[in-house]
């Protein structure tokens, strides 16, 4: 980022926000929409001031969730992945089942977890983990087997072993191929985490909308909605600033 | 080929131990047929009838025919040919990448995976890869550290090894950094940190400038000369090959052969004024008609 592009990339953005904000607040006030449908940034503003403690201990009982989850994806997805590049005959049984399972919607079957796991923490942790665990398998498998044929060779020739191979190459190649799956998890297990509350649950931001639905605080749930969002945002900021650290000193 | 008296001269299994290898060799029989058999063991380079065919489907290339060479240990010799003639291939063969069809192919005595396992080769690819996230003297120290050796040894052989070279100061740049005649040089100084018995190096000097390239001739041919280490190079460069050659090995290219075996008489202690030596153009005139032959 050159300094004076700088300026231009946050002031325009904020610039259009404001607006955005003042046409909405407009919108709010005019009576052109419902009250029900929705809420003025104001409103919402004040909302979530009034709100916080309770947004606070939910929003965190959330973000565990995620977190937990995606941790538990993230790592399941790099060790089965590990297994692929090792062991062939195991990806070629194994990835198109995984492929297979993918395309479950997780969220239709959300039901069934509640049976299995109860309404606790335990089946939006694995909503969350079960969103992270693909991407990363499949970001992972690339980066772990995107070896240049000649370094493959050159190790090859040092009879270097297959820790050796995975630690000194497959892994550090691997690396921006995983930061790629850990920014689509960093939003993907909040969503994960929120949604799997909706249908059984006593805490959690997920609960509070549905909670806040039934009496129609409109604002209340925007709040709850927009704090969810700054979450996952921070969430993404925060990976992608370790992003960019780990791959500062390989692409100059 | 291999009996009872290879498996015995290579119990000891590391580099460091085949040192005296010949005398451990020679006394350990005792009886007089044996030893003069294992005496006569190519120390050097050695392969005999090579085919390589490559196989992709139903389709097959011929890459090597009936490839037979015998380089004695400690001298140099040179793969030159047209393009796609199978050099490269040739010498995977003895790096063990390439697994040949048919034919034999041994490394002191050894198989090019025996070799392998116990590292007394070192390579230098055609295309000087480095691992672009490391910087360039972790790259030179790579081998040493897939050796498993010592943090401190395996910078001090690199950091000396790139001296060599010619790229002091570089030690702390990364691969992108460097032109590409810069990464061929830290390429050769991956190599000569392995101080190898055998260095195969596929077109190690393509990349660099005359001047660079002369001194690098000879400050290869000084370190071959120090290690006694047997070196089996690729170029298309003709003076390259008479500089650094006592034998020139001319390779036809479809099916690859070695066509003919051409011998440059220049001894050891090798300089510069070379070139000034009216052999010296002789054999570029005989190297040169040999490669315009037709097959
Ligand atoms: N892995 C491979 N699979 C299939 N064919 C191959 C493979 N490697 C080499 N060949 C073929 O073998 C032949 C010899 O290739 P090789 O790389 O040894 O040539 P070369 O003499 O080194 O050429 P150059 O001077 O261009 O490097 C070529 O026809 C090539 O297409
Ligand atoms: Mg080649």
């Amino acid at each position: 980022m050159t300094p004076s592009l700088a300026p231009r990339r946050v002031i325009l953005p904020v610039i259009y926000g404001i607006a955005l904000l003042i046409a909405w607040e407009a919108l709010a006030h005019s009576g052109a929409v419902s009250r029900l449908v929705l809420a003025g940034p104001l409103e919402i503003v004040v909302a979530g001031v009034r709100n916080w403690s309770e947004l606070g201990f939910n929003a965190g009982v959330t973000l565990a969730q995620a977190l937990i989850g995606a941790a538990i994806g993230n790592v399941a997805g790099l060790l089965v992945a590990i297994c692929f590049v090792h062991w062939g005959f195991f990806r070629r049984a194994v990835f198109p089942l995984a492929i297979l399972c993918e395309a479950i919607p997780v969220v239709a079957i959300l039901p069934v977890l509640i049976l299995w796991l109860g309404n606790g923490m335990a089946p939006k942790i694995f909503v969350a983990a079960f969103l992270s665990f693909f991407p990363m398998l499949v970001n992972a498998y690339r980066g772990l087997s995107n070896v240049d044929e000649e370094v493959r060779e050159l190790l090859y020739s040092y009879s270097a072993t297959a820790s050796q191979m995975l630690w000194k190459v497959r892994m550090p190649a691997a690396v921006p191929f995983m930061f790629t799956a850990l920014k689509l998890s960093a939003c993907s297990s909040m969503i994960a985490s929120l949604v799997a509350e909706w249908l059984a649950s006593e805490r959690g931001l997920g609960f509070l909308v549905v909670y806040y639905g039934q009496s129609y605080r409109v604002a209340d749930i925007w709040s709850a909605a927009i704090l969810s969002c700054l979450i996952s945002l921070g969430l993404y900021g925060i990976t992608a600033a370790c992003e960019r650290r780990a791959l500062s000193r390989s692409s100059p | 080929m291999r009996g009872p008296a290879l498996s015995l001269a290579f119990e000891g299994r590391r580099p460091w131990h085949w040192m005296g290898l010949d005398i451990v060799m020679l006394n350990a029989f005792p009886d007089e047929a044996t030893r003069v058999r294992a005496a006569t063991l190519p120390a050097g380079l050695y392969a005999d009838g090579i085919d390589v065919v490559f196989r992709r489907g139903s389709h097959s290339v011929q890459a090597l025919k009936d490839c037979s060479l015998d380089i004695p240990r400690g001298s140099w010799a040179t793969l030159i040919g047209a393009s796609g003639c199978g050099k490269s291939t040739l010498l995977r063969v003895f790096a063990d990448i390439v697994k040949p069809t048919a034919g034999t192919a041994l490394l002191h005595g050894v198989s090019p995976a025996e070799a392998r396992a116990n590292r007394i080769y070192a390579l230098v690819q055609q295309g000087s890869t480095m691992l672009p996230w490391r910087s360039i003297i972790d790259n030179v120290a790579l081998g040493l550290e897939i050796s498993g050796l010592p943090k401190s040894t395996r910078y001090a052989r690199a950091e000396e090894a790139l001296a060599l070279v010619g790229l002091k100061g570089f030690e702390k740049s990364l691969p992108s950094e460097l032109s590409g005649g810069m990464r061929q040089r830290a390429a050769i100084a991956r190599a000569l940190t392995l101080r190898p018995r055998f260095l195969l190096m596929d077109e190690p000097f393509g990349a660099l400038d005359e001047i660079t390239r002369d001194r690098l001739h000879f400050e290869l041919l000084r370190i071959l000369e120090e290690t006694g280490a047997t070196l089996l190079l690729v170029t298309h460069s003709i003076s390259e090959a008479v500089i650094l050659s006592d034998k020139v090995i001319v390779m036809t290219p479809r099916p690859g052969r070695i066509s003919e075996i051409i011998e440059v008489d220049f001894g050891r202690g090798r300089t510069p004024d070379l070139r000034g030596d009216p052999r010296f153009v002789q054999y570029e005139a005989q190297l040169r008609r040999a490669l315009h032959q037709p097959a």
